[in-house]
């Protein structure tokens, strides 16, 4: 208690409190611009913490992450395009009600579940971060890919109105994700002798082009629809009586995106698609799901937001970085003079505890700059459409030419937002895309460590251990039960055009 | 049927199963350990592109078009500029795209037309490159421009 009383005062400074708030601050706005995320904006902050001492230069770091994630929600509800591959799952539900007019409820809904999902996970890490640290060790390879396999599911969710173009849309996303090495034995794939392709295609480029440049082309093919122009955006937080009602999803994305930080390699992205996907099953209002559905948002942006706070665990705990964002974060720790690893706990406790106070402080400090953040969005989208756009442009070219480097991301940006464009025009969703390209690395790399630890025999997944039983379980209820519905609402579709039918002869 | 055939949408779909099917070539002649995931999802690209396919020709009818003129000229000044920037660095091509962007979404008035150029391609250039030192693909060995 001691100690936590302490890590308290530290995190109660002047100053960390300062780099709360600037952080916070400028995390919101680098994750609403499409194409600079998360990586973006610990990048530009890490150089300026060398100065501070340790918990004021890591609470700078949190308030940049924190908020970029939240950030990306604000342009994925208001323009369709998000800010980082995390909010893309906001899309589904968060544009539909700003076509709805519900602009205030969608960004509402956004922060609110963004805090309550990053505060649930904060207390979650003080609580059970070591014995979610054991948990999380025992999902191995197998484990992993059953989890991944029941996170594809959510792909003939977001296909509702033609679940064959969804597929299809899906394994680009996935063809995408497998250009360049192999990630078992290193051969060159679909390269075709290119050096520049042999290192493959990354996430950012490919999001880029199928949100931001394909919404640009949209924009312009209708610019002189008056309906097309971007609405004021505005702020209303839900009601206590709103929030009640929704607290059961609320707390189910929270524990998803804290269960999912927990693994390595995961990451925010596919935590808030395996969250949408259990939402589409368990959610009481599923049916409205996709077409201005609060509980989407709510599935999204709490389980992405406590990715946060739970991804801190096997960086802290166990020394493994998640992704690239926990990597730096590592690294700015190990500057800073925090060693992650299984003795951290026992050497460094008050560090590691103030650093769970300043998670805390800085969700508080999100859901108070949300306002002031959104109401700058509301004067840049005031401006001449034809700023916007051309904004949007550069934003997305430097957020794909700075990913790493490499200038091939930026035809890369550019040929998927042309496809993209003409995918959309003729009805295929892009979500599956992504959530091809966010899931599929990671679905591969497991099954065919699976594979090697099976000695090939893919059977012996099913009953490798008793959470792959529960995991393939699951799926397979998953997968009846989607039939199932689609049966069932093929014939109360059929029955009703029937019925129409007999009607109108009469 | 030749007209359905020449529908944007059996095109796009048409396109998609052979792309599809030229990946799933390679991918059928390459080596079977490295593959193995992707014969696996490309053949069932081009099965679920073939259904698609057959499904918008049966339901298409006459010749579909999407107007495209102007909108052509914005993806392939994009496409462009995406690739000009590995040989003449960032900045040079994004002047152009960005004022083309603003011409054609109808800011045809000259000043606010190289302010908004000139803000929004040079600033956010100078501002990343040589301002938080997020360094982006340059013409010169020096790094300035």
């Amino acid at each position: 208690m001691d100690i936590i009383l302490a890590a308290v005062g530290d995190a109660f400074t002047w100053q960390a409190l300062l780099a709360i708030v600037v952080g916070t601050w400028a995390g919101i706005i680098i994750g609403g611009l499409p194409g600079l995320g998360s990586v973006v904006g610990l990048t530009i902050f890490l150089p300026f913490t060398f100065g501070m001492d340790t918990i004021t230069g890591m609470a700078l770091l949190i308030g940049v992450y924190c908020g970029s994630v939240y950030g990306g929600s604000i342009t994925a509800i208001l323009i369709n395009t998000p800010g980082t591959p995390q909010s893309a799952a906001t899309t589904f539900d968060g544009y539909p009600m700003t076509q709805q007019g519900r602009i205030g409820e969608a960004l509402g809904w956004a922060t609110f579940a963004s805090f309550f999902g990053g505060v649930l996970s904060c207390v979650i890490l003080i609580f059970c971060a070591p014995q979610l640290a054991k948990f999380a060790v025992n999902f191995g390879s197998i484990e992993v890919f059953a989890l991944i396999c029941l996170a594809m599911m959510c792909i003939v969710g977001v296909s509702k109105d033609s679940i064959m173009k969804g597929l299809v849309c899906g394994m680009i996303g996935f063809f995408l994700s497998m250009v360049g090495a192999d990630p078992i034995t290193g051969a060159n794939r679909f390269t075709f002798g290119s050096y520049a392709l042999s290192s493959g295609l990354t996430l950012i480029p490919v999001v880029v082009g199928a949100f931001a440049l394909s919404e640009i082309f949209m924009r312009f093919a209708s610019r002189d629809d008056p309906g097309a122009k971007i609405p004021e955006a505005k702020l209303r937080f839900p009601r206590l009586g709103e929030w009640f009602k929704r607290v059961i999803e609320l707390v189910r994305g929270s524990l998803i995106g804290s269960f999912i930080g927990a693994l390595p390699g995961t990451g925010a992205a596919a935590a808030a698609f395996i969250s949408y996907a259990t939402a589409q099953k368990l959610s009481p209002r599923r049916e409205h799901m996709g077409q201005g559905e609060p509980d989407g948002i709510i599935a999204s942006e709490s389980s992405n937001n406590a990715v946060t706070g739970s991804s801190f665990i096997p960086t802290l705990a166990l020394g493994i970085p998640g992704d690239v964002v926990t990597a730096m974060m590592m690294g700015a720790m190990v500057i800073h003079g925090i060693t992650p690893g299984v003795r951290l706990m026992v050497d460094q406790a008050q560090t590691v505890y103030a650093l769970f106070v300043v998670l805390i402080i800085v969700n508080v400090a999100m859901l108070i700059l949300s306002k002031p953040s959104i109401g700058l969005f509301r004067y840049l989208f005031r401006l001449h459409q034809g700023y916007v756009m051309a904004a949007i442009v550069m934003f997305s070219f430097i957020g794909a030419a700075t990913v790493r480097g490499n200038p091939l991301d930026l035809v890369v940006a550019a040929v998927t937002g042309i496809l993209a464009y003409a995918l959309r025009r003729a009805g295929y969703p892009l979500a599956p895309l992504v959530i091809g390209m966010v899931l599929g690395p990671e679905l591969e790399s497991s099954l065919r460590r699976g594979l090697l630890i099976k000695n090939g025999d893919f059977l012996g997944f099913f009953t490798h251990s008793g959470i792959s039983m529960a995991l393939f379980s699951l799926l397979a209820l998953f997968i009846v039960w989607t039939v199932w519905s689609s049966l069932t609402q093929w014939r109360q579709s059929s029955a009703n055009a029937r019925r129409a039918e007999s009607d109108a002869s009469k | 049927m030749v007209a359905r055939l020449a529908h944007p949408r059996v095109l796009l779909a048409l396109g998609l199963f052979l792309v599809g099917a030229v990946l799933a070539f390679h991918a059928w002649n390459g080596p079977s350990d490295a593959m193995l995931v992707p014969r696996f999802v490309l053949t069932l690209w081009c099965g679920v592109a073939l259904a698609i396919t057959l499904v918008e020709m049966s339901r298409v009818t006459g010749l579909g078009s999407w107007s495209l003129s102007t909108l052509l000229v914005l993806m392939a000044a994009m496409l462009i500029a995406a690739i000009a920037v590995a040989s003449l660095g960032f900045l040079l091509p994004a002047l152009p795209l960005v004022a083309l962007t603003l011409w054609l979404f109808r800011l045809h008035r000259p000043l606010p037309l190289a302010v908004g150029t000139l803000a929004i391609a040079g600033g956010l250039w100078f501002l990343f490159h040589h301002v938080l030192l997020i360094r982006l693909p340059t013409l010169l060995t020096s790094g300035a421009l």
